[in-house]
């Protein structure tokens, strides 16, 4: 039985008449990276905003790491990093401030260069955010979150927006931090991308789990109800092709 | 606790550091002040001269006399005469537009000699609009001691009555004293109300502030170091705008300039708070802007910013009164130029911290981060 880190518990949010989460349950294990899939509107963000205490909690309970949420927001905020789906951050400020910031916001003084290196922006560090690509405010955002060493790490659709090197890079850092111990949980609308970075994934749909497994036993079992792709499978896509082409390495 | 100060302080000096950094911030928080210093220090002539009276002279008599009296009205301090103005129909119209105090006219038997008399005589007449009796009356005054002047010199007889004008040497307070305070009232309300409804609903739009959220950081935490740098950039602005009322505007400082910098920072927490409160409530820029202009534009005209409260009909003095910014701009006037000590505000001091225990206790209740 793997250590639990994240129980939820028939956990509801409601809007006026709609029910946008409804009495959800589920876990995630220490160290694994947990996706949550769904189309739009079918609650991944509620659920994730209830998790990080940035949404009152209409029914159930979440705990994290054994604290209660709902009871205690400022306890569970300690023990988190999250990553917003837009990464902004105020301009006129080197990253180095920008991360001295952040850890301040958690009382703590850190090395912002060691973090800024961890995300490969040790150059960038006199830069402002808005001379950054969208790429390097992601990392930005990656290590602003994690300055205070949190035990789960949120990412909202984090790769949203990126060309296919940089969405590589994440995904390196990515298993890079659960490396490091840390719990990723994160939302994603490529299914690439949550087949190949995630251990387990819930998938969701008009406020409801509909299927939760890993995305191995996810396609087994689809297959084992006799399912049939028409097209036959090729040993590249269009993506490999593109990636062979123009190399792994970052572009900014 | 002193982890919690620690955010603070990082945060404040962070802040402080990006003010120096973003030069539309700089043209707002300094330049824009100075530049109004310069409008309304200029308008407001530095120093208490006299007010002209604008008239215009219509000579219609031949006589030497008039021609004499005209040239002496010329010579009259008292008076500016409009020289391009040349009969009653475009004078009239020119008091219509309030360009024109009055019209001095001199009749065609203006300073001629009646057969049955000794001397030349006339009677000039004074005309004014309706709702400039002031006017017609100081012109009326005034030509009437010139005329006495006159009478006397060519009647010969002694003048048992007269008056005659004695300066006091004590100063009294000069229109720029009024615009001055007013002044640093504007500004501090330029940096503490206008800085924050501008600056937080586009936090909130990039979702900066929400970001912040997710921290543990709490809202007396933001306010505060808010509060820490606005005061400093508050006071270096404020102190430049010293500098060039001295310099410039001969802005004769006789307080104590600790006890102003203490009062100062004082005000500018207060009215900060507005903006804060106001700024921390708005989702966006057009709940903040409205509402910032119901708030900001009455007190900037009722509190004395532009014109000297006294100049107000009575009850308006009392409405005035009571607003948050006026007891800022009398506390600036009463400490820097009427040599009051802090120890003597205290009406001010007390109404300030009212209105800042109401301001902050709203401001922390509808404080939202997104």
């Amino acid at each position: 039985m793997p250590d639990v880190i994240l129980k939820v518990d028939r956990a509801k949010k409601v809007y006026g008449k709609k029910v946008a989460v409804d009495g959800i349950s589920f876990e995630v294990h220490k160290g694994e990276i947990f996706g949550i899939l769904g189309p739009n509107g079918a609650g991944k963000t509620t659920t994730l905003e209830m998790i990080e205490a940035m949404r009152p909690i209409d029914g159930g309970t979440i705990t994290i790491d054994g604290i209660d949420v709902a009871s205690s927001p400022e306890a569970v905020k300690r023990i988190i990093g999250v990553q917003p789906q837009t990464p902004a951050f105020q301009d006129k400020q080197r990253l180095t401030e920008i991360i001295e910031l952040f850890g301040a916001a958690y009382g703590e003084r850190v090395n912002a260069m060691e973090f800024l290196n961890d995300v490969q922006l040790g150059e960038k560090a006199s830069s402002y955010p808005e001379n950054l690509s969208g790429g390097q405010k992601q990392r930005l955002s990656i290590a602003a979150a994690l300055v205070h060493s949190p035990k789960v790490f949120f990412m909202d659709e984090p790769t949203t927006g990126l060309d296919p090197q940089a969405r590589r890079n994440l995904w390196d850092l990515v298993t890079h931090v659960r490396d490091k111990g840390v719990t990723v949980i994160l939302t994603t609308h490529y299914m690439d991308e949550a087949e190949l970075l995630c251990d387990r994934v819930a998938i969701m749909d008009k406020g409801k789990i509909i299927a939760l497994d890993s995305p191995k036993a996810l396609i087994k079992d689809l297959l084992s109800r006799g399912f049939t792709k028409k097209q036959k499978v090729e040993q590249a896509n269009l993506e490999d092709v593109f990636i062979d082409f123009t190399g792994k390495g970052l572009r900014d | 606790m002193k982890k919690t100060l620690f955010t603070v302080y990082v945060f404040s000096r962070l802040n402080t550091k990006r003010f120096f950094r973003d030069r539309l911030a700089l043209f707002f928080g300094i330049l824009f002040p100075l530049i109004f210093l310069f409008v309304f220090g200029g308008i407001s002539g530095g120093n208490n001269s006299t007010p002209t009276i604008n008239i215009a002279l219509l000579n219609e008599s031949k006589s030497p006399f008039a021609a004499s009296f005209e040239k002496q009205l010329n010579n009259v301090k008292l008076f500016k005469v409009d020289k391009t103005i040349h009969s009653l129909s475009t004078a009239n119209n020119k008091m219509q537009k309030g360009q024109l105090d009055g019209t001095v006219v001199l009749p065609p038997d203006f300073g001629t000699k009646k057969a049955s008399q000794q001397y030349p005589s006339g009677q000039a007449q004074v005309v004014y609009t309706q709702n400039n009796q002031t006017a017609g009356q100081a012109i009326t005054s005034g030509l009437s001691d010139a005329f006495k002047v006159i009478n006397s010199a060519l009647t010969k007889a002694p003048q048992p009555f007269s008056a005659v004008a004695k300066p006091t040497t004590n100063k009294s307070l000069t229109s720029f004293d009024y615009t001055f305070a007013g002044l640093l009232g504007f500004s501090i309300v330029g940096m503490g109300i206008f800085g924050p409804i501008n600056v937080f609903p586009e936090l909130k739009k990039q979702g900066i502030l929400r970001r912040l959220h997710t921290t543990p950081l709490k809202v007396w935490q933001y306010f505060l170091s808010t509060m820490v740098s606005q005061a400093l950039i508050g006071l270096i602005s404020l102190a430049v705008m010293f500098l060039v009322a001295i310099s410039v505007f001969h802005l004769k400082v006789v307080g104590n300039y600790f006890e102003i910098a203490l009062f100062l920072v004082y005000s500018i927490v207060m009215i900060l708070g507005i903006g804060l409160a106001i700024g921390g409530w708005a989702k966006n820029e057009r709940q903040a802007a409205p509402l910032s202009n119901i708030v900001v534009f009455p007190m900037l005209f009722l509190s004395g910013t532009f014109f000297p409260r006294f100049a107000m009909p009575e009850w308006l003095q009392h409405v005035s009164a009571v607003l948050p910014l006026t007891p800022v701009i009398d506390g600036i006037r009463l400490l820097t130029t009427e040599g009051k000590h802090l120890v003597d505000l205290g009406a001010q001091l007390g109404l300030m911290g009212i209105w800042l225990i109401v301001i902050y206790i709203v401001a922390f209740r509808v404080f939202r981060w997104e």
